[in-house]
């Protein structure tokens, strides 16, 4: 009966107070919801270290991944407008040809990578191969060797590009022929993961794949010098000597691709769903001490700080994000 | 039908729903790339030879399960032993499994490391990347279809014909061929399109085996990726062409002669 004396409008008010004061700033401030990001197939099983680590980090977020080509993740983007917050490269140039400036505003380069020609143990003349003979070994008729198709795939036209590059380097005109020869083009796959499979099950002897996914995978590799390998952005110039042509903008239509060094770039979509959650996302990712620290684990060398291309760029860069970004053509 | 109450109305308009819900979407896909862009399309002979291709390898599948599925529809129909639903479920199997893992399971078998690869590497047969490996695919995941179809016509004919024949002195393999067959024939006819359906349109699992030779399907899938969605487009609608026809010849032979009930 006394309880009927007590006045509900303090308690009434509390409530109200708490949720108005409290709670829905700090709903609003914590990122929740869905992250959709686009990522190349190369970057996979660091982006799920990732994933775990962000997600630990903030409960209430899901980051929700779907690997592919690097092209092909920016063709769900533009061409099947399938709602996205974040898409990363294994080249940033992708971003540059397919997403700037209708779809996105920024193109954060943030680590790099290299060549090398992945084999195990059952591999024909696996005992044999090193730096200085491969080129021999993948001209040997019954080797069985292959890259991801240089239409879909950077990997796959870098890959061409290596082979071009090492014609020069060790001064054997014709060898690049030598070697295209001997890989039929049944030996051309969409996205170089795949050619992993490939190599496990003994389907294929030699894949040529990023540095990653070979430490990644335990594979056995060649590493090639630097003046080859599309490692290392000092040899930019050496490296633009090998071109590859690829398909156009339309069927029978081809471009030059020139060679450069392998590096990746992540952006940021325009009409983000979840801009908040995906900018919380990208700031763990580009922290030497998050996202980036990572990718040094798994043989994916990251650039710390990640790098963009112009003042201009840098200005549209989300506040929360400038501290991990410098201007570096 | 008398007085249409409300079970009828709503029957009525779950169909309508169900039908927009198929036809919809493929009314969208056929009709999004102009005339000219279809014509245009179909001078490209990567088009033309991965259509053929897509064909090829779906009627070589279904003649493969009609050869070999056929007498173990016969007898799963026809004979109850132990074990017998153990192997009925065997046969659903490539049905349930993701079509990507189909891939990598036929692949983990034709590579050098295991013992059955090494000696087809041995005889020169290559599944990665060959028609063989594509056929050897569409069996797979076409098969259960095809069996399970002549099945349940086989077990649709009264056992009695055949005793009668059987009684009569004509050995097993004579009664059904005689007899059985030519009353089965028609779920066989069905079997067969039903597998060579599921065969045409298989994606996930050839791609892992074989890229190139480019099937229709796998052709759309890089066109899309290397072009964008205008480009895939019209293949699509070609591939859908091409297999609405094929299909609608067959039905019409399953079905010529047969009065609906």
């Amino acid at each position: 009966m006394e309880r009927s004396h007590l006045n509900p409008a303090p308690t009434i008010f509390t409530i109200l107070f708490f949720l108005v004061f409290v709670a829905v700033p700090l709903a609003l401030a914590e990122p929740k919801g869905t992250v959709v990001m686009f990522h190349a197939g190369s970057l996979s099983m660091p982006f799920e270290t990732m994933e775990k680590e962000f997600e630990a980090m903030y409960p209430g977020v899901d980051l929700q991944r779907e690997a592919s080509g690097s092209q092909a993740a920016a063709r769900k983007v533009t061409d099947l407008h399938k709602p996205c917050d974040i898409v990363a490269s294994a080249d940033f140039k992708v971003i540059d040809k397919l997403l700037i400036p209708q779809f996105a505003d920024l193109n954060i380069r943030f680590a790099t990578n290299q060549l090398v020609l992945c084999y195990t143990d059952k591999s024909r003349m696996a005992d044999k191969v090193s730096a200085d003979n491969w080129y021999e070994i993948l001209s040997t008729d019954g080797v069985v060797w292959g890259h991801s198709d240089p239409n879909l795939d950077p990997c796959g036209y870098r890959a061409l590009m290596v082979l071009q590059l090492a014609e020069k380097y060790y001064g054997k005109p014709g060898l690049y022929d030598q070697m295209i020869a001997n890989r039929p083009q049944e030996n051309v796959r969409p996205k170089s993961v795949e050619l992993v499979t490939l190599l496990q099950t003994g389907n294929m002897d030699y894949a040529w794949e990023y540095l990653s996914v070979a430490v990644q995978h335990g594979l056995k590799y060649v590493v090639l010098p630097e003046e080859i390998n599309l490692g290392n952005y000092k040899h930019d110039e050496y490296y633009s000597q090998a071109v590859v042509k690829v398909t156009g903008k339309q069927p029978g239509e081809f471009m030059d691709m020139k060679g450069d060094s392998v590096t990746y770039g992540v952006t940021l979509i325009k009409d983000a769903p979840n801009k908040e959650a995906a900018t919380a996302f990208l700031k763990y990712m580009l922290d030497p001490n998050g996202g980036l620290k990572v990718l040094q684990e798994q043989g994916q060398p990251p650039f710390i700080p990640c790098r963009i291309p112009t003042e201009e760029m840098r200005s549209l860069v989300p506040p929360e994000l400038k501290e991990f970004v410098e201007v570096k053509n | 039908m008398g007085k249409r109450g409300p079970f009828y109305w709503v029957s009525v308009s779950c169909g309508i729903m169900v039908l927009a819900f198929i036809v919809l979407p493929l009314y969208e896909l056929l009709t999004a790339p102009s005339s000219a862009m279809l014509r245009e399309t179909l001078k490209d002979r990567n088009v033309i030879h991965s259509i053929w291709l897509s064909i090829y390898t779906s009627l070589s599948a279904a003649s493969i399960s009609f050869a070999i599925g056929t007498p173990l529809a016969y007898v799963l129909a026809r004979s109850s032993f132990r074990g017998k639903h153990f192997i009925e479920s065997i046969i659903d199997l490539p049905i349930v499994i993701p079509h990507p893992v189909v891939g990598i399971a036929i692949l983990s078998v034709a590579g050098r490391n295991h013992w059955l690869g090494h000696i087809m590497s041995e005889l020169g047969i290559r599944i990665m990347g060959s028609t063989t490996g594509i056929i050897t695919v569409l069996v797979f995941v076409g098969m259960p279809f095809y069996i399970n179809s002549v099945k349940s016509g086989i077990e649709g004919i009264s056992p009695r014909m055949e005793n009668v024949a059987r009684s009569l002195g004509a050995p097993m393999w004579s009664t059904f061929v005689r007899i059985t067959f030519p009353l089965a024939w028609r779920s066989v006819l069905v079997g067969f399109i039903m597998c060579c359906a599921r065969a045409i349109s298989e994606f996930g699992a050839v791609v892992v085996v074989a890229y190139h030779p480019m099937t229709a399907p796998v052709l759309i899938y890089e066109r899309f990726e290397g072009y964008g969605l205008k480009y895939s487009q019209p293949v699509a609608v070609w591939l859908v062409i091409v297999c609405l026809s094929l299909f609608l010849v067959l039905r019409i032979l399953a079905l010529s002669g047969k009065k609906a009930p």
